[in-house]
């Protein structure tokens, strides 16, 4: 999460790591209006989706967020992602040796598995092939965070819109 | 039966039509063996028959003398093991950058043919290379390490130090491999603090080399996974003596259908610059592209 080259930072990501790990990413750019109010109901929401199922949690999240356009829930568990993207959040895996966005729904994922989560704006900058090439090379989610800033970097100094991207290695036992 | 000069012209008329038929039917044939390939294989071509074409350069530029080093593996074993290609660009300034740069070559030309699937230990070869070298030298040289394995329709690569290994797919030029500099870690310090990176890239120490080939257990970067290659890419490893000479952004004005040719316009577009303080430059280019036999 980085604020760019804007006054405050104003997307927004939740997250709940228990069993399974729930996120919600927001992508609020400047015309979106999202209140302190709604924030602290998806906040909540998010904290306490552990016993819900995904559906469950989308159609109670859906309501607050019905205003925004661009928004994703997240949630992992060993073996499976289960996503729903409204807008201009996008995810991604890493599988045979290329970058595959993924479909709403479930997908199963295998140990190892590389997944990103980022709003279009953190994209913008990017290419598909970078996103790749900074996946397979990273030892850890933090470090491939941390290439694919410096490639932001590199065209734009950081100097835009917020920047929120959520990077993710599914490794068995941890 | 006789034919008089008067049959003429329906004789040739069917031997047009024949013809014209005889084309189309090619076409058909062509337009529909394409179509079933393209479905088979999801809407993407079978790339499982690659071949690659390949060609370098390595020039000595405004330098005294030449610190690049270069290694290409065997072309008659592709099929086999695949292809091993390396640049290591000695660094400059420092005694020693060429000699370790062509040790570098040919250490990698021992560890040939190496496992396309044991990256992590051909990386613990490299490292424990570089330390060697550290005990020889004790710092008085240092090189980059830029390597690629292809085989099939996957490639490894591998790197240490700030040489490129440059994919270029539908014309569009992307450096692979994340640059092992100081401003790498200037921009990650400014990002963790909120700021903007504008004061990273003035720094005068912002292109040091945080780690090189020379250097004690330097981190070697390698993939951890192998990237898919398809028809139509180019691959492009070089000294950084390229891409300060040529802008990425301008590779599309040089790349020809050849590897051949796509290198000699490299080299003849960093000679044209006429920079005064050209560094050594060197390139390997592949080309991919698919097997029709």
């Amino acid at each position: 999460m980085h604020k760019g080259g804007q006054e405050e930072y104003r997307d927004n990501v939740f997250v709940n790591y228990s069993s399974a790990l729930t996120l919600a990413i927001l992508y609020l750019p400047n015309e979106a209006e999202f209140s302190v109010a709604d924030e602290a109901s998806v906040s909540a929401l998010v904290q306490g989706s552990s016993k819900l199922r995904f559906r469950d949690l989308s159609e109670s999240i859906y309501p607050i967020l019905t205003n925004l356009k661009n928004y994703m829930l997240i949630r992992i568990d060993d073996k499976h992602i289960e996503i729903e993207r409204h807008g201009k959040v996008y995810a991604y895996i890493v599988q045979n040796g290329e970058l595959k966005m993924l479909p709403n729904g479930m997908t199963s994922l295998e140990d190892e598995d590389r997944v990103i989560c980022c709003t279009g704006e953190f994209l913008k900058c990017l290419n598909e092939i970078a996103i790749l090439s900074d996946a397979v090379v990273s030892e850890s989610a933090e470090e491939w965070m941390d290439n694919l800033v410096c490639r932001i970097s590199d065209k734009n100094r950081l100097s835009e819109g917020n920047l929120t991207a959520v990077t993710m290695i599914v490794r068995s036992g941890d | 039966m006789e034919t008089s000069f008067a049959d003429l012209p329906t004789l040739q008329s069917s031997v047009f039509a024949a013809l014209v038929l005889f084309v189309v039917t090619t076409i058909a044939f062509i337009w529909l063996a394409v179509l079933y390939v393209n479905k088979k294989s999801n809407g993407r071509p079978d790339d499982s028959e690659l071949y690659i074409d390949c060609a370098y350069f390595c020039e000595i530029g405004k330098r005294p003398s030449q610190q690049d080093s270069v290694f290409i593996s065997n072309l008659a074993d592709y099929r086999k093991y695949g292809i091993t290609a390396l640049v290591a660009d000695g660094m400059g300034g420092m005694e020693y950058g060429g000699e370790i740069s062509e040790k570098i070559a040919d250490f990698v030309k021992d560890m040939c043919p190496m496992s396309f699937f044991a990256t992590e230990q051909n990386a613990d070869e490299l490292r424990r290379f570089s330390n060697k070298l550290y005990d020889e030298y004790k710092l008085s040289g240092g090189s980059t390490l830029a390597m690629v394995h292809i085989t099939g329709s996957f490639m490894n690569y591998y790197s240490v130090g700030d040489s490129d290994i440059i994919l270029i797919r539908n014309g569009i030029p992307t450096i692979l491999n994340p640059r092992q500099n100081y401003m790498a870690l200037l921009i990650k310090s400014l990002c963790r603090n909120n700021k903007q990176t504008v004061t990273a890239y003035s720094n005068p120490k912002a292109r040091s080399l945080i780690d090189f080939m020379g250097n004690r257990n330097p981190r070697v970067i390698y993939t951890k996974k192998p990237i898919r290659i398809f028809d139509g890419d180019k691959i492009i490893v070089s000294s950084d003596g390229l891409t300060d000479a040529v802008a990425l952004r301008n590779f599309h004005h040089y790349l020809k259908d050849s590897a051949s040719s796509t290198a000699l316009e490299l080299k003849r577009a960093v000679a044209a610059r006429k920079r005064p303080k050209q560094d050594n430059y060197t390139g390997i280019v592949f080309t991919i592209k698919r097997s029709f036999m």
